[in-house]
């Protein structure tokens, strides 16, 4: 690599737009306005995390950060209301607000000196398994993105709590916001007409749906690439699924949820929120049943016709597949809810 | 990208800040791909560029939804007690 990046200062000029990202979504008043250059704020972030080397990092925060979650805002907003309220209170809870925010920041600032130096090699993250990781993960797993080795393989237990915790949040907006209405089951176009007579509708754009229709496969594809390709190049499980749950909801949005409710029914949909987690899990117990440990994938040899460390590699991408599924159907499910407020009927 | 950046605080209307916010994702990918070339491993940031360009359409896509449907975009609209040809925002 050259010596002379011009890391630093790109550095510095990344973080003093994240700040004035960060102060104008906040000042925005209207509330779409913000969620907009929330969006942008978190696609700078993502730029810092490339800057760090940090790629992994850097595709889920665009993936995640500034792709779906500015849509689940989006969806959110229209939902309920685009204009703020001032909270009632006054001055005297602002300042209250104030001084316990400021005390916050500075317990927190008065750890940081007891931190390791950025970067330093005698810090204990840096002393004790990151050469570990480094100097074995090729020859334990060959898969040569570490991060993924780490992620999937060396920390799997890890993975699989936050997989769960994906789920969880799915299933708690799923119970918060679902209503069963007896009028959802039956879609009588004459009850659409009677809630919203559109003299003409404006969301029948040809051009955004066969632009649409376009995309999709080869958004597919990507995110198939992505998952498929993680162990060699930044991606994964998460990222893969985001993308390939995104490509469903571009669907929603730019034919109408209807359209994608008539393929994905409610039920086989959170079935499927729940197979990815299963199927996780079930590497975890086919690894015990085959003499290792939970989610030791190395133990997996005596069935895949390989040695260990391809077993391994098998393993990584048998859960990561089962974190796409999870991924995947959850941000489908979440953003019908958010979109339909719960109805699964119409929306966004 | 500063220019930008102060369309997108001040703007009047939403549909600017939109704009600008697209302009930014666009300039964004640019940067993504420098930092690539800067790092010398092209190939692991055009994934990463990929991947945001695709959302960034997602999202420019919802965002028109949105205002389609809650008909801020017509010029005429007077919800307001007859506030004329001024876009909501």
């Amino acid at each position: 690599m050259m010596p002379s990046l011009p890391i630093w200062q790109f550095d510095v000029l990344l973080l003093v737009l994240v700040v004035l990202f960060a102060v104008v979504a906040l000042s925005i008043r209207n509330l779409m306005g913000a969620a907009v250059v929330f969006g942008a704020y978190s696609f700078m972030m993502c730029l810092i995390w490339a800057g760090m080397g940090a790629v992994d990092v850097a595709f889920t925060e665009a993936a995640v950060g500034a792709g779906v979650s500015t849509v689940f805002i989006v969806s959110t907003i229209y939902n309920t209301s685009a204009t703020m309220r001032s909270r009632p209170g006054g001055m005297a809870f602002k300042l209250f607000i104030g001084v316990v925010v400021t005390l916050a920041g500075v317990f927190l600032l008065s750890a940081l000196p007891d931190f390791p130096d950025w970067g330093d090699p005698n810090s204990p993250a840096n002393a004790t398994v990151a050469p570990y990781y480094i100097e074995n993960s090729i020859r334990d797993t060959h898969v040569p993105n570490l991060v993924t080795s780490v992620l999937a393989d060396y920390r799997g237990f890890d993975t699989l709590l936050e997989t769960i915790v994906v789920f969880i949040a799915c299933i708690a907006i799923y119970s918060i916001l679902r209503i069963e209405t007896a009028k959802s089951k039956t879609d009588e176009p004459e009850e659409d007409i009677a809630t919203a007579p559109p003299s003409y509708d404006p969301s029948d754009s040809l051009i955004v749906r066969q632009a649409s229709r376009f995309m999709v496969p080869f958004m597919q594809l990507f995110a198939l690439y992505v998952i498929a390709h993680g162990h060699y190049s930044p991606g994964g499980g998460f990222q893969g699924g985001v993308i390939l749950g995104a490509s469903l909801i571009l669907l929603a949005i730019s034919f109408d949820l209807k359209f994608l409710l008539r393929q994905w029914r409610e039920k086989p949909l959170m079935l499927l929120v729940a197979s990815g987690v299963c199927l996780y899990a079930t590497v975890g117990l086919a690894c015990m049943f085959t003499g290792g440990n939970y989610l030791d994938y190395g133990s997996l040899d005596s069935v895949l016709p390989n040695d260990r460390a391809m077993a391994r590699s098998h393993g990584i991408l048998l859960v990561e597949i089962g974190v796409g599924i999870t991924v995947m159907f959850s941000m489908l499910a979440i953003h019908i809810n958010l979109a339909s407020n719960g109805r699964f009927d119409r929306g966004l | 990208m500063l220019l930008v950046l102060v369309r997108a605080f001040k703007g009047p209307t939403v549909i600017d800040r939109l704009v600008a916010i697209n302009v930014i994702g666009t300039k964004s990918i640019v940067l993504l791909l420098f930092a690539g070339i800067l790092f010398g491993q092209l190939e692991m940031f055009v994934d990463i560029a990929l991947g945001y360009g695709l959302l960034n359409y997602i999202v420019s896509i919802a965002a028109s939804r949105y205002y389609q449907h809650r008909r801020c975009l017509e010029p005429t609209h007077t919800a307001n007690g007859g506030q004329p040809s001024r876009w909501k925002s």
